[in-house]
């Protein structure tokens, strides 16, 4: 019984994945990088999308680039865990949200529009502390 | 016998004094190098905002090269060091995103200058890995927003249109309508702004 609903959570999981509109692509790649969105995980190439609560990591001398709807771009470097808690743009609704964790790694960010339509939209957490983003560029680091 | 004692001590504590030294920029050094935030210009040169927060306090960096430990403590990052730290990071980065602005002459008509980007647009896709387009439709405040949401779509299809007549290729082309909520020209309900009645292409 258990096993069965199971099944149904991970057939769910994938099915809301793959019905939902990606929220960013992968733009560049070196090395070991994955996305893992839902139950499903895959290796990131070119072009890879990836979704609201979607995963990413990098193995050792690795990196990746990745490009979001709002025009936010952001690369990583080596041995990185970045996850999307929340990413909500639609202007129309009024719906803007951008919350993010860097758990371990490296990380450079470059501002989009979510913050320029609706400033204190845009938080990045560490494991010591959250930050709050209003349209520049920094670079984060997180050692363990 | 105290003349041969006395230097000993001596030297001894220069050594102490030495390796406190060395122990302390050890240490500082650690901290300054293991966690943290460093502020840098946008790609446009201008510089925002970051605010960290964490149990140590809080920190507004509001300065390129202005850093920040993660539990919210001022901290002095030198130059050599964020370039050995993120240099990679940096050199990973993909293209910043390029926006075009397209006017309407009337309704879902294109000015001739705006027709004259969707080549350009193109050319610019083209130098792209994987490039994924948005087509952004607005208006003016004037009219409700129902309306307005409606016309914002009906532009934005216009200019997806000819983008894709004239070739363009992407890996996603999204078609929205922002209608009359994100204004280029701040401006109160219900004014005429030809300039807020455009449509923004996205190229990533």
């Amino acid at each position: 019984m258990l096993k069965i609903i199971f099944m149904t959570y991970l057939f769910l999981v994938s099915h809301v994945f793959a019905n939902e509109q990606p929220i960013g692509h992968v733009k560049s790649v070196s090395g070991e990088a994955t996305i893992t969105s839902g139950a499903n995980k895959i290796k990131a190439e070119i072009g890879s999308p990836i979704y609201q609560g979607s995963v990413l990591q990098t193995g050792k001398k690795s990196g990746m680039g990745v490009t979001f709807k709002d025009e936010t771009v952001m690369s990583f470097g080596a041995d990185t865990v970045f996850s999307v808690d929340e990413y909500l743009y639609s202007p129309i609704q009024g719906n803007l949200k951008f919350s993010s964790k860097l758990a371990k790694g490296s990380l450079n960010y470059v501002s989009g529009v979510i913050e320029k339509l609706k400033p204190d939209a845009v938080t990045v957490r560490t494991p010591s502390g959250i930050i709050g983003v209003r349209g520049t560029q920094f670079l984060l680091k997180v050692e363990e | 016998m105290n003349d041969q004692a006395q230097p000993a001590p001596r030297r001894c504590s220069v050594l102490r004094t030495f390796c406190t030294f060395m122990l302390l920029s050890v240490l500082l050094g650690g901290c300054a190098t293991k966690s943290y935030v460093v502020l840098i210009p946008s790609p446009d040169g201008s510089v925002g905002e970051v605010v960290v927060k964490g149990e140590k306090g809080e920190q507004k960096l509001t300065k390129a090269g202005q850093a920040g430990s993660l539990d919210g403590r001022a901290l002095q990052v030198e130059d050599k060091q964020v370039k050995e730290d993120f240099g990679e990071v940096m050199a990973a980065l993909p293209k910043i995103p390029v926006r075009y602005l397209l006017y309407f002459s009337a309704g879902t008509t294109l000015t001739n200058e705006s027709e004259s980007l969707i080549p350009k647009i193109i050319a610019e896709a083209k130098t792209r890995a994987a490039v994924d387009i948005s087509i952004i439709g607005h208006t003016d405040t004037v009219f409700t927003d129902p309306y307005n949401n409606q016309l914002a779509l009906k532009r934005a299809a216009k200019v997806s249109d000819r983008l894709v007549e004239k070739g363009l290729k992407a890996n996603s082309l999204i078609i929205e309508s922002h209608g009359k909520k994100n204004l280029l020209i701040q401006t109160p309900d219900n004014t005429w702004e030809p300039r807020n009645r455009r449509v923004e292409v996205s190229v990533r």
